[in-house]
């Protein structure tokens, strides 16, 4: 819809509307403008519905500098998204043995058993809820990608955690009504979580 | 349990996969993580199958699998037997005749003995208890007419019948044509029974190695098969999760599965909402789903490796 320059619109667009069709997302030069889009429309849902921090899209492979299938964004979760089970049991048994700790101290009040892992810099794979997918592409994803995120252009991209030793990525999926589901996609098989 | 030597004859009967021997089912089961499906009834009581027996079905991955470790071999069972017999010499078949003869002479003696047995526990009995007050008189009129013939064996066990004829005529309460009839029955000659040879293994012999055999048929899914076999894990079909494996971490009977698992071609298409559904009902199922294929690019050292792999395991994010 275009509106004569000197006549305010009917009805203001969204502040997401205007961050996607933002003049410099379509001037982009990596991928196409509808990939681009979609990794900016997970980043701010990602910033402003689950608040995450130190949020950062990446075009470019931090293995081998190559150009990604898509831009993939990269954050900071406001709590641990994936803890390994193996890590979980490691982390109560320390959580256990403080609290027997403090127990010893008072004798009668047993706080409940707590335990606080670090939240780690994630992958996010942004995609659409209509797109087809195949192996072969989520093959090439995970090619590119490191096993930590780097947080800028120099960081590391090894774990300083022991227990992170394969990669994953969050799998993003966009409804047409803005819904976005997240699951995490690991590669290889492993030991699923006993939630 | 008698050690198995490799290969062992897997037998193919109307393109299904069959074990018939108990040592290889187990041999199987320990040395290549593979369940199978029992899927032997009783012939006459085909209706009981919460306890099915041998023999045991492998699924076509599974056949396929131990064939290309050279594990196994496919026999194509109806030419093997349809040969075995027509070209089997005179001598065999006369003394296969004469074992199964032997055997059923075997088999009347010991009924005949076991019939015996019976008669003197029971007449035992009889000389504790009389028989009147075992079996009181009951009066024909009281017995309603349409059940005078069914209630009648409960007064006159057939045993004593065959045994002492004339004391079962004077009990009959009835005029009964049938104890009759029992009483001219038995004679002390000894029928041999006839035996019908349940397996073919003797008396033919280990069927030969048939290399023209074709490969089993599998579906696409094979290569996730036998990379997750390869791994060690189990896996028993997936229909009830609506995927095609379910796979446990060692014997169904001691784990949970940690995974379902779907095979996919490399360039399949897949469509987002099934990896998004697959993931959310197996993490409520405390497993991962589990998607995988095969890189046909990537160069294969044997039929058996699995280099060009590539699996994923999905889980929900609680977010």
């Amino acid at each position: 819809m275009t509106h004569p320059v000197h006549m305010k619109p009917a009805v203001l667009p969204a502040p997401l509307q205007s961050l996607v069709t933002d003049p410099k997302l379509q001037s982009s030069t990596t991928h196409l403008p509808a990939l681009h889009s979609l990794a900016v429309q997970i980043e701010h849902n990602l910033q402003y519905q689950h608040s995450w921090t130190a949020l950062r899209i990446h075009t470019h492979s931090p293995l081998t500098n190559e150009l990604l299938p898509r831009p993939l964004v990269s954050g900071v979760p406001p709590e641990r998204a994936y803890i390994d089970p193996d890590e979980q049991i490691e982390l109560l048994k320390k959580a256990d043995q403080k609290r027997k700790a403090a127990t010893d101290d008072k004798s009668d009040s047993k706080p409940i058993l707590e335990f606080e892992a670090q939240p780690e810099r994630e992958w996010v794979l942004p995609t659409r809820l209509s797109e087809k997918w195949t192996l072969h592409q989520l093959h090439d994803v995970f090619t590119g990608i490191s096993i930590v995120p780097p947080e800028n252009e120099t960081s590391p991209t090894t774990s300083t955690n022991p227990w992170r030793t394969s990669k994953r990525a969050i799998l993003a999926t966009v409804d047409t009504d803005s819904t976005v589901v997240y699951y995490v996609i690991h590669e290889g098989m492993i030991k699923p979580r006993q939630n | 349990m008698a050690p198995v030597t490799e290969p062992f004859p897997i037998s193919r009967i109307a393109s299904r996969y069959l074990l018939f021997d108990v040592d290889i089912i187990s041999h199987v089961r320990r040395n290549h993580n593979m369940c199978g499906l029992l899927v032997g009834t009783i012939p006459n009581l085909s209706q009981q199958n919460v306890f099915l027996g041998i023999p045991l079905e492998l699924m076509p991955e599974e056949a396929r699998v131990l064939v290309e470790q050279g594990a196994a071999y496919i026999v194509d069972d109806a030419q093997a037997h349809r040969q075995g017999f027509m070209e089997m010499s005179r001598e065999d078949r006369l003394k296969f005749l004469q074992y199964m003869d032997q055997q059923g002479h075997e088999k009347a003696m010991e009924s005949k003995r076991m019939t015996e047995q019976r008669t003197a526990k029971a007449l035992s009995a009889k000389g504790l208890k009389p028989k009147e007050e075992e079996n009181p008189p009951v009066d024909p009129e009281l017995v309603p007419e349409p059940y005078r013939d069914v209630t009648m064996p409960q007064f006159r066990p057939n045993s004593l019948a065959s045994v002492k004829p004339v004391e079962v005529k004077e009990e009959s309460l009835f005029d009964s044509e049938p104890a009759a009839t029992a009483v001219s029955a038995p004679e002390n000659k000894i029928v041999p029974h006839f035996i019908t040879p349940t397996t073919s293994h003797p008396p033919l012999p280990k069927p030969a190695i048939d290399h023209s055999i074709p490969l089993p048929v599998v579906p696409k899914s094979y290569s996730l098969y036998r990379y997750v076999q390869s791994k060690g894990y189990f896996t028993m079909p997936g229909l009830r999760f609506g995927c095609n494996y379910s796979i446990y971490p060692g014997d169904p009977l001691r784990f949970h599965s940690h995974f379902l698992g779907t095979g996919l071609g490399w360039d399949e298409e897949f469509d987002l909402l099934d990896v998004i559904g697959g993931g959310r009902l197996a993490n409520r199922n405390k497993k991962a789903y589990l998607i995988g294929g095969e890189d046909p690019q990537v160069p294969k050292e044997s039929v058996t490796s699995t280099e060009g792999m590539r699996v994923f395991s999905i889980e929900w994010v609680a977010m």
